[in-house]
């Protein structure tokens, strides 16, 4: 039995189950139905389910499944975790995992997930927190660069290929400027943190060191907002009030508002910002910090499937994920949209069949040689709030002149320092 | 039913229990229909603010069991923690800005509708809508797109020759846009002025139209006087709602309170504390700090009463 549930099928069958319970009748299926639930939109709920169906078509327990976006999931199963009915699956970010790993509210999985066949040593990789496995990496993906084809055709540029730098950025952003058409070139990256964290990279540095430490100083945070303020200054970004309009939502982007040609993203929302343009998008690594620097980019687990720290059956919900990754039939139902599949005869298997957007992404993953580094460690605790409280917050300053670069570049790197050390301590 | 009870009592052997078993006999429909909204009240009400206020004194971080930390939460709040004096600050200017223009505009636009014209149920209609639809999400990214850079406000400005900033991105104004969002909601404050202004009695005013009294003056002397108690009531209500609001900073801002914080309530930062960061104890620190802010608020307001509003005894 599959169980779909809307926001307000939800509301109605939650308060149904409540007078169940009040009345003392435990529904059937609160015995046999894993709970499954996931963030994403309806493109992803409909493939999702499909597959849950598909699941349960071929005599396994069914699913009851339920998604939100990613604002409203995680309020909501910090909630249920913390309220003990956390759901059996769970799909898990790179960001948390380590937070809910630490904390015993998923479970490792080394012993009951079975053989994933041939499976991405580095997404598995990805998947671990003290060397355990805690998550199932549904798909590989890498920062990308967005951009907008038809803004380059306008003014007769080429599209950046893979080995475009910062110099080139600057070029364009001349190229866009004497266009004239209110296009910048690129958006603000100055508060992205993947930008920073690939621009740090290519320097021989990272953001985070595996010990929960920033991996470079406050000269170089003053050296990246230094950066963005040049371009900032003569307008090859766009400026402070317009980026501040992004909120994050796919539909109040850079690109989707037409105010800049390119802005940084990840290579399987190729598929999502393309449902929302007319103009033809496309996808390029990020700028080079020079000519044949590579090392910045790696092939990061787009998001993982988790079990629940307080799952009665662990083996029924790892026997799903297995499921969900390896059956070649259901890989060609998911496609691309949560990044390239990691088992090789999943993959080898939906190839023919993806669209031309998909297998943009798909070769963009596959191919992206010199650009790829090392895997970094997973994020410590309060990554986040850096990324959220701070790194977006400073930028702001920076941009809408409130902090110069150099006082910038020095407070990140103090408050920082001082979230790390109150979060790992 | 108590006159009965009292003259059974003398006679009845048991006569507490019989006393009891009418009172109840008399009062249990009324607390069966009453009991959904206890279960609500003690359940959904009490209990998580009593168990709140325990959390405030833990780590709490909802995933893992509470430690006891004492004082250590207040004591961040107040020493270490420079967001929390920054959302101080914008909820402090929102409510000393948005409350007094919010009754201001009620009392006028009440005043205009108590003069009596045709049609009077529909503009009261019409004037309260936006009270209805104001918390809404709907209305919230409306009004991202009245104040944006190319929204309504600037192509109205353009015909003028003027170019607008983008109102709801920049720090210096985006605050505005939220208040203008609060003053906008003047609906239930303007019914209940609507109604104070009908009790104050007509002869008043001829009386003092007689005595060759401007309508101004009459409206210093007669109107305003009278009307305190229901001015000091909406001064209060309206204040605590100010207190509280949370939706359309966390719906414009998308929950970061963008740009630069300026527009981080005190409950949006409460809310990114207990949901994003998975601080649940300091956030019930930060909930009994706004409580008691309120509790001290509306106690000055009753203490200093007194001195202006004039009750009609």
């Amino acid at each position: 039995m599959t169980i779909r549930l809307g926001r307000r099928q939800f509301l109605m069958g939650s308060s149904a189950l409540a007078a169940a319970a009040a009345a003392g009748i435990s529904p059937a299926f609160a015995q046999s139905a894993l709970r499954l639930i996931f963030w994403g939109g309806q493109a992803r709920a409909d493939r999702t389910y499909a597959v849950t169906d598909l699941y349960e078509a071929a005599g396994n327990p069914g699913l009851e499944a339920e998604f939100l976006s990613w604002n409203d999931y995680w309020p909501k199963l910090a909630t249920q975790t913390a309220g003990g009915t956390a759901p059996d699956i769970i799909q898990m970010d790179y960001r948390y995992i380590v937070e809910y790993a630490t904390r015993n509210a998923i479970a490792p999985l080394d012993d009951v997930i079975g053989d994933l066949g041939e499976f991405d040593a580095d997404q598995l990789e990805g998947g671990k927190v003290d060397g355990q496995l805690y998550g199932i990496s549904l798909g590989a993906n890498s920062v990308a660069t967005l951009v907008n084809k038809a803004a380059f055709e306008a003014i007769g540029e080429a599209v950046p290929d893979n080995s475009w730098t910062y110099a080139d950025l600057e070029r364009l952003g001349e190229a866009f400027n004497s266009a004239g058409n209110g296009m910048r070139a690129f958006s603000d990256g100055s508060g992205t943190e993947p930008m920073l964290d690939n621009w740090l990279r290519q320097r021989g540095q990272a953001l985070y060191t595996a010990d929960n430490k920033l991996g470079f100083t406050a000269d170089d945070m003053v050296e990246w907002f230094q950066m963005w303020d040049g371009f900032r200054q003569k307008g090859y970004i766009v400026d402070a009030e317009t980026q501040a309009l992004d909120t994050g939502a796919p539909e109040s982007s850079m690109v989707a508002m037409k105010r800049a040609a390119m802005m940084p993203s990840n290579s399987n929302q190729l598929v999502i910002h393309q449902s929302i343009n007319d103009d033809e998008l496309t996808i390029s690594s990020y700028p080079r910090i020079a000519p044949g620097v590579g090392g910045g980019h790696y092939r990061k687990p787009s998001m993982f499937f988790s079990v629940g720290g307080s799952t009665a059956d662990r083996e029924a919900a790892a026997a799903f994920i297995n499921f969900f990754v390896t059956n070649p039939e259901a890989g060609a139902i998911l496609g691309v949209e949560r990044g390239i599949p990691c088992n090789a005869a999943v993959r080898e298997a939906i190839t023919p069949t993806l669209d031309e957007q998909s297998q943009i992404a798909l070769n963009f993953v596959a191919n992206l040689g010199d650009l790829v580094g090392a895997l970094p460690p997973s994020p410590p605790a309060a990554a986040g709030e850096i990324d959220l409280n701070l790194l977006r917050v400073i930028s702001q300053e920076v941009a809408f002149g409130a902090r110069s670069p150099e006082d910038a570049g020095k407070a990140f790197v103090e408050d920082a320092t001082a979230i790390l050390a109150r979060a790992n301590a | 039913m108590t006159v009965h009870a009292a003259d059974a009592a003398p006679q009845d052997a048991a006569s507490g229990t019989s006393k009891w078993s009418r009172a109840w006999q008399s009062h249990a429909p009324g607390y069966l229909f009453l009991l959904p909204w206890f279960i609500g009240f003690f359940g959904l009400t009490i209990g998580p603010i009593i168990s709140s206020f325990y959390l405030s004194f833990t780590d709490f971080d909802l995933l893992t069991s509470p430690d006891w930390v004492g004082f250590a939460n207040y004591e961040r709040m107040f020493t270490n923690d420079r967001t929390f004096a920054t959302s101080m600050r914008v909820t402090f200017t929102f409510v000393l800005f948005s409350v007094p223009l919010k009754l201001a505009f009620a009392l006028a636009i009440a005043i205009l509708l108590n003069r009596g014209m045709k049609g009077l149920p529909l503009y009261r209609a019409v004037f309260y809508l936006p009270s209805l639809l104001g918390a809404s999400v709907a209305i919230a990214i409306l009004w991202r797109q009245i104040f944006a850079g190319d929204g309504l406000v600037n192509q109205f400005l353009s015909i003028f020759g003027i170019v607008g900033p983008s109102w709801i991105s920049n720090p210096n104004y985006s605050l505005w846009t939220l208040i203008v969002l609060s003053v906008w909601q003047f609906g239930s404050p303007m019914i209940i002025f609507l109604a104070g202004l009908r009790q104050i009695p007509q002869d008043m005013y001829e009386a003092a139209s007689l005595d060759g009294a401007s309508k101004w003056r009459q409206f210093w002397k007669i109107t305003l006087p009278l009307l305190t108690p229901v001015v000091f009531f909406n001064a209060i209500i309206q204040t605590i709602e100010a207190f509280k609001s949370f939706t359309p900073a966390f719906i414009i801002s998308n929950g970061t309170g963008s740009p630069i914080n300026s527009t981080l309530f005190y409950t949006l930062y409460l809310y990114n504390e207990a949901f994003s960061y998975f601080r649940m104890g300091y956030a019930s620190a930060l909930a009994w700090f706004l409580l008691l802010l309120i509790a001290c608020f509306t106690a000055f307001s009753f203490l200093t009463s007194k001195y202006w509003v004039h009750y009609d005894d």
